[in-house]
This record gives C-alpha cells, sequence and structure tokens, in this order.
C-alpha cells in the first residue's frame, strides 16, 4: 500500500514540477512577447494594437489563429502584398512558431475599439453589402464569415474598427490576386471601387460588437 | 599684426574646411535593409530621411536583424555573441557635375577665371559598416573618399548601446548610449544639422563664411559621448559631452597622434556639454515633431607656430548655442510631405581671439534659420524648397574683408547670409537617386552686390548642381 502511494505522490510531484515549469517557460515567452509587442511591433501597429497610420492594420483584439496564419505566411513569404513583401517579410523572419503563437495572444486579449466614421454617406450602403452582398455583383455578404458585427472568428479575421485605408488596399490586393487567398479572390472579384470604400468606411465605423 | 593676420586666416581656412564639408554627410545605408529584411521605406521615405520606425531602429542601436546569426551563449543562457553571418556593408557613390553662376577669378592671381563647371567622378564614395555589433550593441561607420580632399577619411560615426524596457501600462522605455563624431549625427530627426536638408550638397562651390558651431563646424573633429532614453515612442531626452578628437594631426615634438598643442586650431577646453530634448505626437499618417537642442563649446583657437605661439590654456572662446527645431510628416502611399525648419542661436565669447586681437568684438552672435518642405509622389518624384538665412553681428576679425581676389571675404565684416534651395529628384529605384538641385544667395557675406569689396555679387555664388547618387 504504501509503495503504490509513494509512487503516486510522486507522479504527482513530477506533474506538479513539469506543469510549473511548463508555466514558467509560457510565462517566459509571454514576456518576451510583450517585450517584442511593445518595443517593436508598436513603431508601426501602435501601443497595444491601435496603429496610428492605416498603412498598418489594427490588430488589437485580432484573432490569434488569424495572426500565426499571416506571420507564418510572412515567413514563408507566400503572402505577396507589397507592404507585407517590404515589411513583414523581414520582421516575421526570426520569429519562431512559439513567439509567432505568443505575439497572436498577446494582440489577441488587446481591447479593440471602433475607428473614426469618416464618411457618414457610405456606412448604409457599405452595411448593406456587408450584411446581404450584391447578388446583381456576384457580391455574397460578408456577415456570414466575419460575424453580424465583424468581429471574425478563429477561421475569419476581426474587420471590425479596422483602418478604411487598410481595408480598400486589401480587398484591392485580393481582386489582383497580389495577396493570393482564392476565398477572398472570388467574393472581392464582383467589388465595385465605390462598394469597396462604403464596406470598409462601416467596418472602420464598427465598435466592439457581439 | 602680420602674426595675427596668420592666426585670423588659419582660424578662418579650418572654418571654411568645415563648412565645406558639411554638406558632405549624405547618407543611406542598404545593409540596414539586408540586416533587416525590410524594404528602404520601411526607415525612410526617401532615403535618407527616416520615418518613425526609422527613428526607433536608430533608436533601438541598429540591433533589429533576420540574418543567420552565429551564436554562443553561456551555461545561465546568457547571449555571449550574436553576429550576423555576413558583414553589414555598403557602398555608396556620389557623381555630381556642378556650374557656378559666375566664375571664380584665376587661382594663380592672373586676370583669366577658373572654369566654371566642376566634374566630380567620384565627388564622393563611402564605404559603411553599418549595423549589429551584439545583441544590444550597432553601429553606423563611414569611411569617405572625397575628390577634394584627394584621401580617404572616417566620415560620420555612430556606435550606440541600447536596450528596451516595458513599463507599467505596457509602455516603452528605450535607454541607451551614443558615442559618436558629429554634434547631432546620433539624432532621430531631419530637422537637426548633421541630417538635415541638403542631403548633398557640390563641394565645388563657395561657401558662406558664417555657420554655428553645431551646425557641421566640428564634424569628425570630435568625440562625444551622450546617454538618451526614448519614452513611449514620443519623448526623447539626451545629454552627453564631446571632445576633441582630430584628425590627421600629430605632435609636433613626438611625430605622435597628440597630445594636442598649441599648434592645433579650435581645440575643445575639457568636454563641451550636449543635451537634446524632443516629443514626437503620431496621429493617422501624420507626425509631428518639436525639440531643443544646443550645446556649449570652449575652443582654444590654436594655431600657433614657432614665433607665433597659442597657447592651449588661459582665455577660450565660448560658444553656446541653443536651437529649436520643429519637423511635420505625413506619409501616405502615394503622396509624402515632410515640413522641417531648425533655429540655431550662437552666443559667442570670444575672450582668447579678442585677447590676441584677431577678432574685434569681445562677444558676437550669430543665428541660423533653415525651413524645408519636401514632397514626393510615390517615393519615385520630387523636391524640396528650402529658405535659410544666416544673421548676426558684424566682426571683422571673424568675417574679414581680406585681400584680392575676395570671394570668400566679406567687405562689410557681416556674415548675413541667406538664399533659397531648389531640388528635383527622381528614384527610379529605392537606392537610386538623381538629383538637380539650384542654390541662389539673396545675401552672401553681408552683401547682394559687390559683398566682397571685389566686384563679386551673392548671386555669383549661387550653383546647379546634378548629382547621380548610388547606394547598395
Amino acid at each position: 500500500m504504501k509503495r503504490p502511494l509513494a509512487i503516486g505522490l510522486g507522479c504527482l510531484l513530477l506533474l506538479a514540477v513539469s506543469s510549473a515549469g511548463a508555466d514558467d517557460a509560457d510565462k517566459a515567452i509571454q514576456m518576451a512577447a510583450e517585450r517584442v509587442a511593445v518595443g517593436t511591433c508598436a513603431s508601426c501597429h501602435g501601443p497595444q494594437g491601435h496603429s496610428y497610420s492605416p498603412k498598418f492594420p489594427v490588430l488589437a483584439g485580432q484573432h490569434a489563429s488569424y495572426l500565426v496564419v499571416q506571420l507564418q505566411a510572412f515567413r514563408a513569404q507566400t503572402r505577396g502584398d507589397a507592404d507585407a513583401l517590404g515589411y513583414m517579410w523581414g520582421m516575421s523572419a526570426p520569429l519562431d512558431d512559439a513567439m509567432m503563437a505568443a505575439l497572436a495572444d498577446y494582440y489577441a486579449k488587446q481591447a479593440p475599439r471602433a475607428g473614426p466614421i469618416e464618411e457618414p454617406a457610405l456606412l448604409a450602403r457599405g452595411k448593406d453589402i456587408y450584411q446581404s452582398g450584391d447578388s446583381g455583383q456576384g457580391v455574397p455578404p460578408c456577415a456570414p464569415c466575419h460575424g453580424p458585427g465583424a468581429a471574425g472568428t478563429d477561421a475569419f479575421p476581426r474587420l471590425a474598427g479596422q483602418h478604411r485605408e487598410y481595408l480598400i488596399k486589401q480587398l484591392g490586393s485580393f481582386q489582383s490576386n497580389m495577396r493570393n487567398v482564392a476565398v477572398m479572390h472570388g467574393v472581392a472579384l464582383g467589388l465595385q471601387r465605390a462598394d469597396i470604400q462604403a464596406v470598409a468606411a462601416y467596418l472602420q465605423s464598427l465598435g466592439q460588437l457581439p | 599684426m602680420q602674426q595675427t593676420n596668420r592666426i585670423s586666416r588659419a582660424w578662418i581656412l579650418q572654418l571654411l574646411l568645415s563648412v565645406a564639408a558639411a554638406p558632405q554627410i549624405a547618407q543611406a545605408v542598404p545593409s540596414f535593409a539586408r540586416q533587416t529584411g525590410m524594404a528602404c521605406e520601411a526607415c525612410h521615405t526617401v532615403f535618407p530621411e527616416l520615418t518613425h520606425f526609422g527613428r526607433m531602429f536608430k533608436a533601438n542601436a541598429y540591433t533589429l536583424d533576420n540574418l543567420k546569426q552565429v551564436r554562443d551563449i553561456d551555461a545561465a543562457k546568457q547571449e555571449l555573441l550574436s553576429l550576423a553571418n555576413l558583414p553589414p556593408l555598403s557602398v555608396m557613390i556620389q557623381i555630381s557635375d556642378t556650374w557656378l553662376n559666375s566664375p571664380l577669378p584665376d587661382g594663380t592671381g592672373g586676370k583669366g577665371h577658373s572654369q566654371t563647371s566642376t566634374t566630380g567622378f567620384p565627388q564622393q564614395f563611402s564605404l559603411f559598416y553599418a549595423g549589429k555589433v551584439a545583441p544590444h550593441l550597432g553601429a553606423m561607420i563611414q569611411l569617405t573618399y572625397a575628390n577634394d580632399s584627394g584621401t580617404i577619411g572616417i566620415d560620420n560615426t555612430d556606435l550606440r548601446f541600447a536596450n528596451n524596457i516595458v513599463l507599467p501600462q505596457e509602455t516603452n522605455l528605450i535607454y541607451g548610449i551614443s558615442v559618436n563624431n558629429n554634434p547631432t549625427v546620433q539624432d532621430l530627426w531631419n530637422s537637426t544639422p548633421a541630417w538635415g536638408f541638403p542631403y548633398s550638397g557640390s563641394n565645388a562651390v563657395v561657401s558662406p563664411l558664417a555657420a554655428t558651431q553645431i551646425d557641421g563646424a566640428l564634424a569628425q573633429d570630435v568625440a562625444g559621448i551622450s546617454a538618451y532614453v526614448m519614452w513611449n515612442d514620443a519623448l526623447y531626452g539626451e545629454f552627453g559631452a564631446y571632445r576633441s578628437a582630430k584628425q590627421g594631426v600629430t605632435n609636433p615634438i613626438t611625430g605622435a597622434a597628440g597630445p594636442l598643442d598649441g599648434t592645433v586650431s579650435n581645440v575643445i577646453s575639457g568636454a563641451a556639454p550636449y543635451g537634446r530634448v524632443a516629443y514626437e505626437y503620431q496621429w493617422r499618417r501624420h507626425d509631428l515633431e518639436v525639440g531643443l537642442y544646443g550645446a556649449t563649446f570652449k575652443l582654444y583657437p590654436g594655431g600657433g607656430s614657432t614665433g607665433a605661439p597659442a597657447l592651449l590654456s588661459g582665455p577660450a572662446n565660448e560658444f553656446r548655442d541653443f536651437a529649436e527645431d520643429l519637423q511635420y510628416q505625413y506619409i501616405g502611399d502615394q503622396h509624402l510631405l515632410t515640413i522641417a525648419a531648425t533655429h540655431i542661436h550662437e552666443s559667442m565669447r570670444l575672450d582668447a581671439s579678442f585677447a590676441a586681437g584677431t577678432v574685434t568684438n569681445p562677444t558676437d552672435t550669430l543665428t541660423t534659420t533653415r525651413v524645408i518642405a519636401t514632397y514626393y509622389f510615390r517615393r519615385k518624384w520630387g523636391g524640396s524648397i528650402s529658405h535659410f538665412a544666416t544673421t548676426g553681428s558684424a566682426d571683422g576679425g571673424l568675417y574679414p574683408a581680406g585681400p584680392a581676389p575676395g570671394v570668400i571675404t566679406s567687405a562689410n565684416a557681416s556674415p548675413d547670409t541667406r538664399g533659397w534651395i531648389v531640388e528635383a529628384n527622381y528614384l527610379p529605384w529605392l537606392n537610386t537617386k538623381l538629383s538637380l538641385q539650384y542654390i541662389t544667395y539673396d545675401q552672401f557675406n553681408g552683401g547682394s552686390a559687390n559683398y566682397d569689396g571685389f566686384g563679386r555679387n551673392a548671386s555669383g555664388n549661387g550653383s546647379t548642381y546634378l548629382l547621380l547618387w548610388l547606394a547598395f
């Protein structure tokens, strides 16, 4: 009876030690990621992922799984839009998988917020396209994938509060296949310039909706 | 009187050489791009003007990298070595042609004229070591061959240590140390002298007599160490000191590189304090910086020789430079606009020179103002317009009438100089720049017409400068 008890206690102790070790490692990588995010990424993506310039996307509140996929695509040099080449191919190259996951986790935890309403006249049309699409142009609605409030899911990025100019540029990149994502190429292909501007203005104005 | 004139001329020659050297600060360093894997546009609007990210890269000691490293660690996993597989080397070459508005008198004393145009091939050729040295240590070291000196010499150099800590509320604090050889070369904005417009200028033109000390007069002639902090990517503070670090100078007795003695000109007495504060505010695609910088240099005029001693002790000339600067940037995908300005005020207390009789006033003042606007379309086509003005108290010792043929003299002992620079640029690629620059003077060394007393007009010193600038 004593022997199994000792073995059991030993196992528990080992589990506790290894769990503490894993916790320490997790904490260490989280702290390292916070330092990278605050010390390096923030130069473009802003404090806590709220970038000032619309050249750089807002990362606050973005889904971790989406961020990891993007970082991996930058590192593999498979995401080929202009700013990805110029900035993120280099930035992502030294990041290992653990750091990518920790950085993604850091930004996913930051509180998102709504962007400014810059073109109120476009919001209604933007909302219409986002929620219902434009069957005449062969444009499906965005909401089924990105969520009714554009908060996104693990598989689809959050769009609410994203910079209007950034969204316009990305939709253009999907259309031209410069950013080669088959689904989004098909979705964006039928969007007219005015509609891209409308849906981007609408998405920027959205806040932290459910 | 003859000795006085000789000392004065040596002093002026030193000043002129410094001022003439000042425009040769052109730099662009592709090894940074190779090291980071990022395009030039990440750090530059158009080289060498920095973006906010470029400023942070510099503040972080040029250490961001994505290259494969040779590493070593100790038992505690502390990094002992992190060295890029390839050295961060770059080459820069400038080829130019310069046309002066009016030809200069023939230097042989004949009645003819020199040629009006000068071809520089190269005007300047530089080799850079620019990149990470160790985990928190980086360097930007420039060696330059210039066609006027015909020799290779040390150019702008900035060695840095930097680290960052995350403060409560996730604000970033960068702290670092810079060791450099040109006051303001360590600065992060393009509104201060070392990195200010014009980013390149001809070395085959006539330069005005007057420039403040912090405005390039001591470039590559000093060594400074300064400590700096940058809080939250916004608030910058720096304090340091400079000492003389002469190049190409030897002790006349030993023939060794020092100690300096009274045969050397413009030697700093002790250490010259340097300070800088700046605040940068970003919103949307806009970026605004306002700041102050300054230094106090106590210089021994020196320049003595046997029979005309000038000791590096006793009274010195004190130059108190205090400056304000401002920079605004709009960085769009299509349109880029920069407005930069600086205003430098210098108070001189010339105890040494006044006692020696080489200046006419015990105190003088000098003020330089520059305002620059630059526009680029898609970083490909662009141009700048700049107004510059230097005004100050008249002093027949500092700005002498001088003998024939004039040109680098002032008939009324005034330093007042003002004019415009207009520049057009085309960049077929981000590391290749073609420039056409025109400088016009409304006033030069105190006058517009016959400023030198020998019939030369300020407008005659205007120039047209065509430049091909490659960095790779």
